[in-house]
């Protein structure tokens, strides 16, 4: 006797989605590969921190994202909707503010918010209203008298009063004062919208990103080269400082090599995933003096980053 | 969609009320110098052309702001359809170029019908919504010039343009332009998406620009030969600028009258014909030409030329009035109203609008009238038959009053017609042996007993298709004619020159000649003699055809296109030509299945 | 009913400690020092991220590794409280400690020469001092 299996439909996890997923992304502009083969995956919730010099690809990523570029290889999907083929539906989901913080010049601010309350059906006038009300803006100004503090707020309060699943910020305190920049900061973090949703911040302001992030992804020449929280990317990086009577090893010869200083007749290197066996290494090189110290989240994304760039010649 | 309107109506509103009373300021000046609805038709050309251009400035202004990456991010990425967006612009600058070009004309239409004698007719009223069309039409062309990818974005105005410049009159005038919006509207809503590189998605959207695409290669293409030409004359053996070849056209539409009939009259083998030639060398030679290209149509929007004529002795203007058929007229003195003209005491409405010939004379499409300044009627003087057209003004010859319809040569009596002032019977007919459109001229002389008559065929023929001869008649005093000599002309251009427009491409060659008549009465004056075509002519197209296919069945297997979508490129290859072939080339479509079919 | 106390600790950017570890360092100083008592409520988590203008996530992530090392309690829909002082070194262990640091001063002091009662008694003072507990 024999049982009769049926199949058992495993459950249709539709909140499973990949807030962002590219599978070898590629975007080339005449002989330049602004996205190389990229295979990004970016979890919803939290806040992911996008890192990386100008000319990483952060800005074209995002375009080809939101469809407004075609990818020239791989593919694209963000909320797990192909990047070529958004519907309005789609597009409600996704809020975007971006360092030129782009608004109708023209339009009152009270016009333009009556106009975005319109188009969103999920629309949280107390957000709106939490949001805007760090800033000093006035409902009948024209939006080309706001200073760009003040559009900058705007412009993240009507995007956080959309209740957007995802929100994309590229570069988005870029020349705001200190004031606006810690006002939009706060607005950010601290509203429940924010909260709710999965927000990507693109920066190369180490000091916005080492408040901010929950997760730390570097780019660099449109390829990915880190994805993990920013204690975690911290940790890899260490500082090493070795005094050599003689001669100091070549630096290709170096494990991990980040950057290499000589300072003092000091010989100073960031190196990466190095544990104490390093000062095994240096001694064995000829170090008379070795010591180790933590680095900053700034200096070790740029180590990190600088690593293919020209270093000075050893002094 | 409604905010959209709205805030782009408001950002303009200042704009749009200072132009429209410059606009109003404009017309009210000119109103005061000249009578704007009686101006001859260049000047509309004009005008028409400074509201395209005013709307495509608007258009360049409004979506070349949008057009920068950043803007159109923010446009584009909101919960509406990109159609709807596109739909929002257009209508609000619809709107606000009604207002500044539509508006203003209405209001000075209605000035001149309220406070002046002048005339203004139903069909004028159809003017404010012509220009604000062109307008819009001049507005989707600037935004599609923005948005379509650049290598074809221009080529899409060739169909528009040829739509625009062809012959419809009248309110099928303005059907044409509905048309031509309504097409630039649905490529402008095609190429309004988020990625503007890529080529329209919809199979509808690639027809409808790859059949302008297309055409505009294909009159870039004729253009080129002009290039070609060029370089000829440069080289100094060009026939239109060097000596031309002997026994050719262009050496005989130069020669003189008398040398024009004396070659004539060595091809004939008529006995009389040392008699004539000997005639030729003593009498006076009279040419004629079709020189009538247009007369008033009725209800037509603008006028070849202005409808109306000073009255010198009696100090009235008579202007005409589609609306009435009859002469209005103003008194030049106090500018009012003076009274009605029409035909004959009874003062009836002509049957046709008329064409002011001078002060004297009047030419309906068939009927010539005098004016009599006296009794302040027309009187017909000659009438052709209803299906016939003038051709030429009348000419006198001897004892003759030569004039010429497209379908015949008529003799009237000079006397009789300058002493009388009735209705005349025409004393001999010639028949045309061919179209009118195909004459180049007509050099008579009169006979002893008739007329002696050489007509040369072959217009359009220097650099086009069409045969060239001159033939000879005699018109004997009893009215018989017949024919007494043919030449055949010899081309001056070689064969494919002359029929490049037709081999590049059949199928495009008859879609232009088509697209410039849609809604339009044919024309009698152009009508031609058919073409004939050498073999070796059919063949070269035949060629080519199957040139642009296989090189379209190669380039295709290139492209991410289904099979479906190969097959129908390579048949308009096949069909139209290398046109479109590189109409292929630089659309440069994408298939959806395939695009879909990577990113599954 | 306890109010909350403000928690005054600041942190710094670029600093190679990491914002977590500045945030526990801090916590275990001032509850070491006794500036925090036991049974004073901490900051709500968005309180003190506000505070600090840092991302909520991080002192969240701060209080669970406090709270996981026994520094902090959580009390069920109140909030966080500082823990009571718990023994977290075993017996052995201390008994260890204990001897060590005795030998320690044992041989700090010999050299000083002075009598048995005068080290009795200012060990004595220096203990009543810190608070610490007169019996076993």
């Amino acid at each position: 006797m024999s049982a009769v299996r049926t199949a058992v439909p495993t459950p249709v996890q539709a909140e499973a989605e990949w807030a962002i997923e590219t599978r070898a992304l590629s975007k080339r502009y005449g002989g330049k590969l602004a996205l190389d083969a990229l295979d990004l995956q970016i979890a919803r919730g939290g806040i992911h921190a996008i890192v990386g010099a100008n000319g990483a690809g952060k800005s074209t990523l995002f375009r080809v994202l939101l469809g407004f570029l075609p990818p020239t290889s791989g593919t694209a999907a963000i909320l797990g909707c192909d990047s070529q083929r958004l519907k309005p539906s789609d597009r409600r989901r996704i809020g975007f503010v971006n360092e030129e913080h782009t608004l109708p010049g023209w339009m009152r601010v009270a016009a333009l918010i009556a106009m975005q309350r319109r188009l969103y059906p999920l629309w949280s006038q107390a957000a709106l209203d939490s949001v805007l009300g760090q800033f000093h803006v006035l409902p009948d100004q024209h939006v080309s008298e706001l200073s760009r503090g003040e559009r900058a707020g705007l412009n993240l309060a009507l995007a956080l009063a959309q209740r957007p699943d995802i929100l994309v910020l590229d570069e988005p305190t870029l020349g705001l004062d200190v004031v606006a920049k810690r006002a939009f900061l706060e607005a950010l973090m601290y509203s429940n919208e924010a909260a709710a949703s999965t927000v990507i911040y693109c920066s190369h302001q180490m000091e916005e990103i080492e408040r901010v992030a929950d997760n730390l992804i570097i780019l660099e020449r449109g390829q990915l080269r880190n994805a993990s929280a920013p204690d975690t990317f911290c940790a890899r990086v260490s500082h090493w400082i070795a005094e050599f009577p003689f001669q100091p090893p070549p630096p290709a010869n170096v494990p991990g090599l980040l950057q290499m200083q000589r300072l003092d007749g000091l010989n100073h290197y960031v190196v990466l995933d190095q544990s104490a066996e390093f000062a095994e290494f240096l001694r064995s090189a000829g170090a008379r003096t070795v010591n180790c110290m933590a680095v900053s989240l700034d200096r070790a994304v740029n180590s990190f980053l600088a690593k293919n760039h020209a270093a000075p010649a050893a002094a | 969609m409604l905010d959209l309107i709205k805030a782009e109506l408001l950002r303009f509103r200042v704009w749009a009320i200072a132009a429209a009373l410059l606009h109003a300021a404009t017309l009210g000046f000119f109103t005061r110098v000249v009578d704007p609805l009686q101006q001859p038709l260049f000047v509309y050309q004009v005008v028409a052309s400074v509201y395209v251009v005013l709307g495509l400035l608007l258009g360049l202004h409004q979506i070349g702001g949008y057009r920068r990456p950043n803007t159109w991010l923010h446009l584009l990425h909101r919960p509406l359809p990109a159609a709807r967006i596109a739909l929002a612009l257009a209508t609000a600058s619809g709107l606000l170029l009604t207002v500044v070009i539509a508006l203003p004309l209405l209001l000075m239409l209605a000035m001149q019908a309220g406070f002046s004698a002048r005339v203004v007719d139903t069909r004028h009223l159809w003017l404010p919504l012509a220009a604000g069309l062109l307008g819009c039409i001049g507005w989707l062309g600037g935004a599609y010039a923005l948005l379509a990818p650049r290598r074809y974005s221009v080529l899409v105005f060739a169909l528009p343009a040829v739509f625009l410049l062809g012959d419809a009159s009248g309110i099928a005038a303005i059907g044409v332009q509905w048309l031509v919006l309504i097409w630039l509207l649905g490529l402008l809503v095609a190429a309004f998406k988020p990625d503007l590189s890529a080529p329209p998605r919809a199979g509808i959207a690639e027809l409808a620009t790859a059949v302008p695409v297309t055409l505009g290669i294909y009159l870039l293409a004729l253009l080129a030969s002009m290039g070609y030409q060029i370089i000829w004359i440069a080289l100094g053996s060009h026939p239109l600028n060097s000596t031309p070849p002997a026994g050719g056209f262009i050496e005989t539409s130069r020669m003189r009258g008398d040398a024009l009939l004396q070659a004539g009259l060595l091809q004939s083998r008529d006995d009389s014909a040392e008699v004539w030639s000997e005639q030729v060398e003593l009498s006076e030679v009279v040419s004629l030409i079709a020189e009538f290209d247009a007369f008033p149509k009725r209800d037509e929007l603008t006028n070849p030329a202005p409808l109306e004529f000073d009255d010198d002795e009696r100090r009235v203007r008579w202007i005409f009035s589609h609306d009435r058929m009859l002469f209005s007229g103003v008194n030049l003195a106090d500018r009012k109203h003076a009274g009605v003209l029409g035909s004959g005491s009874a003062e009836t409405p002509l049957l046709l609008p008329p064409l002011p010939l001078d002060g004297e004379r009047v030419l309906t499409s068939n009927t010539l009238y005098a004016y009599d300044s006296e009794l302040q009627q027309l009187n017909p003087r000659i009438a052709l038959p209803p299906s016939e057209t003038f051709a030429a003004p009348p000419a006198p010859l001897g004892a003759a009053l030569l004039v010429l319809s497209d379908r015949a040569l008529y003799f009237y009596d000079r006397r009789a017609f300058s002493e009388r002032s009735d209705l005349q019977i025409s004393r001999a007919r010639l028949a045309l042996p061919a179209p009118i459109g195909s004459l180049e001229r007509i050099d008579l002389i009169e006979l002893l007993d008739g007329h002696l008559v050489s007509l040369v065929y072959g217009r359009a023929g220097v650099d086009g298709p069409f045969d060239a001869w001159q033939t000879l008649w005699q018109l004997a005093a009893d009215g018989s004619a017949h024919e007494i000599a043919r030449r055949e002309l010899k081309p001056d251009f070689p064969l494919a020159l002359r029929h490049y427009g037709w081999w590049l491409s059949p199928a495009l060659h008859s879609l232009r000649a088509q697209a410039s008549q849609l809604f339009a009465q044919p024309d009698p004056m152009r009508a031609h003699e058919p073409v004939s075509r050498p073999v070796a002519i059919y063949t070269l197209a035949a060629a080519l055809m199957l040139l642009a296919l296989v090189v379209a069945i190669a380039l295709s297997r290139r492209m991410p296109m289904s099979k479906a979508h190969q097959l129908v490129w390579c048949g308009a290859c096949l069909i139209v030509g290398l046109p479109a072939l590189l109409a292929l080339w630089l659309l440069r479509p994408a298939s959806g299945r395939a695009a879909a079919a990577g990113s599954a | 009913m306890q109010r909350t106390q403000a928690l005054m600790i600041q942190i710094a950017t670029g600093d190679s400690r990491s914002i977590n570890k500045q945030i526990t360092d801090a916590v275990r100083m001032k509850i070491a020092t006794g500036e925090l008592r036991e049974g004073t409520q901490l900051p709500s988590v968005r309180g003190l991220a506000q505070q600090l203008t840092i991302n909520p996530n991080t002192v969240a992530k701060a209080y669970a590794e406090l709270t996981t090392e026994g520094w902090l309690e959580s009390r069920a829909g109140v909030g966080l409280y500082v823990a009571p002082t718990r023994q977290r070194l075993s017996e052995s262990e201390r008994e260890r400690r204990l001897d060590d640091a005795v030998q320690r001063f044992v041989h700090d002091v010999v050299a000083l020469d002075y009598p048995a009662s005068v080290l009795q008694q200012r060990v004595q003072l220096a203990l009543r001092a810190l608070g610490v507990r007169k019996s076993a």
